[in-house]
């Protein structure tokens, strides 16, 4: 979790603390979503700081980690059946579903690199 | 021979008698409501909605992701309505034992309500109408486990010794050390807290489908989703490794192995919801 200041706050994020006013009033739980609306009365109430969860951004290298941690954990659970057909297709599928995991999450990246304030400079 | 085989039923008969928990309460007075062909739905309403707590458990599992209802169910009676009267005793009887089966394993409450997610996305796959029900059984098709950890936990020890040492699967680990398996004592419980057989047979009988004579579908799909989810790694049953699929149970449900992609599909976001589900069971 960290803090942001209000003006970095963007609807989407997720509150990692209750949002309470100073009286103790609740405005908004653990868990809630920011919206436009919750920003427009934080921002009335004066309230200029609060505490989101923060995006666990991966490397490249880590989620090809992860896929293959998941492929070999698949082999051992797999290893007394792995020669019959209809298990044989589950485990392909597994290994197929855990793959287009990790190359969606690889393609959602792009995207953020390129719209990233850091520039490699040329 | 006789000898050995008189003393194995009679330890059978003793473990049978001893260590079976008590059915809960109000399972037993649902039960013995509904043996009488005049009781009405709405009779079975008052007594779950007599228990608050009960009822707001039952009605929280009823709303959970995990039946995936278009519009909210909001009382008991609704519930029997829209869902049955086997399905939310399936879900009194899952509230009664979620604090029993939390206890009894690590991983035992997840694997169950991945089976249950399961069951139902296999039963969705094949199109059948009533995947609420067998995604019930798929919940308690591994109460027998349970007796097991809490009521002989001095077997549950060898088994599970049994089972690191010789990677076996759970139930051979159990065969070779009691001549029976959980299946057998699951069935013992339905008999004792007088479950029907659509809840029994699968709990007897999903490690062997193919000897399913009164519901050998939905035994059948608690057996394929117990392989499919123990593939997808999610929850521990005792032991780390994929069982075999009996064909004969494959060929009754008519499964393609290409179906495989769209049941995981449809069972990731279910499994997603998980806390929602052990929440909605738990009290708070």
């Amino acid at each position: 979790m960290k803090r942001i200041s209000i003006e970095h706050a963007q609807p989407g994020q997720i509150l990692a603390q209750k949002l309470t006013r100073s009286d103790g009033v609740l405005l908004a739980g653990q868990g809630a979503e920011v919206t436009e609306g919750l920003l427009r009365m934080l921002a009335r109430m004066n309230i200029d700081s609060l505490v989101i969860e923060e995006e666990i951004k991966l490397s490249p290298e880590e989620l090809e980690e992860i896929c293959r941690n998941r492929v070999a954990s698949l082999q051992v659970r797999f290893v007394r059946v792995e020669k019959l057909p209809v298990t044989a297709a589950l485990k392909a599928a597994l290994i197929g579903k855990a793959r287009r995991e990790r190359d969606e999450a690889l393609a959602a990246m792009v995207p953020e690199a390129e719209k990233g304030g850091e520039q490699c400079p040329a | 021979m006789s000898g050995l085989n008189d003393r194995m039923a009679a330890k059978r008969e003793v473990k049978r008698i001893k260590n079976l928990p008590t059915v809960p309460g109000i399972v037993a007075k649902i039960s013995r409501l509904v043996e009488n062909p005049e009781t009405s739905a709405a009779e079975v309403g008052r007594l779950i909605t007599q228990d608050q707590v009960l009822s707001a458990k039952v009605l929280r599992m009823a709303n959970s992701a995990f039946f995936g209802m278009s519009r909210k169910i909001s009382s008991i009676a609704q519930a029997l309505m829209i869902l049955g009267f086997d399905v939310v005793k399936g879900l009194v009887l899952t509230s009664s034992v979620f604090d029993m089966i939390q206890k009894s394993m690590a991983g035992l409450w997840e694997h169950s309500i991945g089976c249950a997610a399961a069951s139902g996305a296999v039963a969705a796959a094949l199109g059948r109408d009533d995947a609420e029900e067998i995604l019930v059984a798929g919940l308690l098709h591994d109460l027998g486990k349970v007796v097991l950890a809490l009521n002989m936990p001095e077997e549950m020890g060898l088994i599970k010794a049994k089972v690191e040492k010789e990677d076996l699967f759970f139930y051979e680990a159990e065969t070779a050390i009691l001549d029976y398996h959980h299946g057998e004592i699951g069935q013992w419980l339905a008999e004792h807290w007088n479950l029907p057989e659509s809840l029994a047979e699968p709990m007897r009988l999903h490690h062997h489908p193919e000897r399913a004579v009164v519901y050998p579908e939905a035994t059948a799909i608690v057996h394929v989703a117990d392989v499919i989810i123990r593939g997808w790694g999610f929850g521990y049953a005792g032991d780390p490794l994929v069982p075999p699929v009996s064909m004969a149970a494959w060929d009754l449900l008519g499964l393609k192995v290409t179906d495989f992609p769209a049941i995981l599909d449809m069972l990731e976001p279910k499994l997603s919801n998980l806390a929602e589900l052990t929440q909605a069971g738990s009290v708070e």
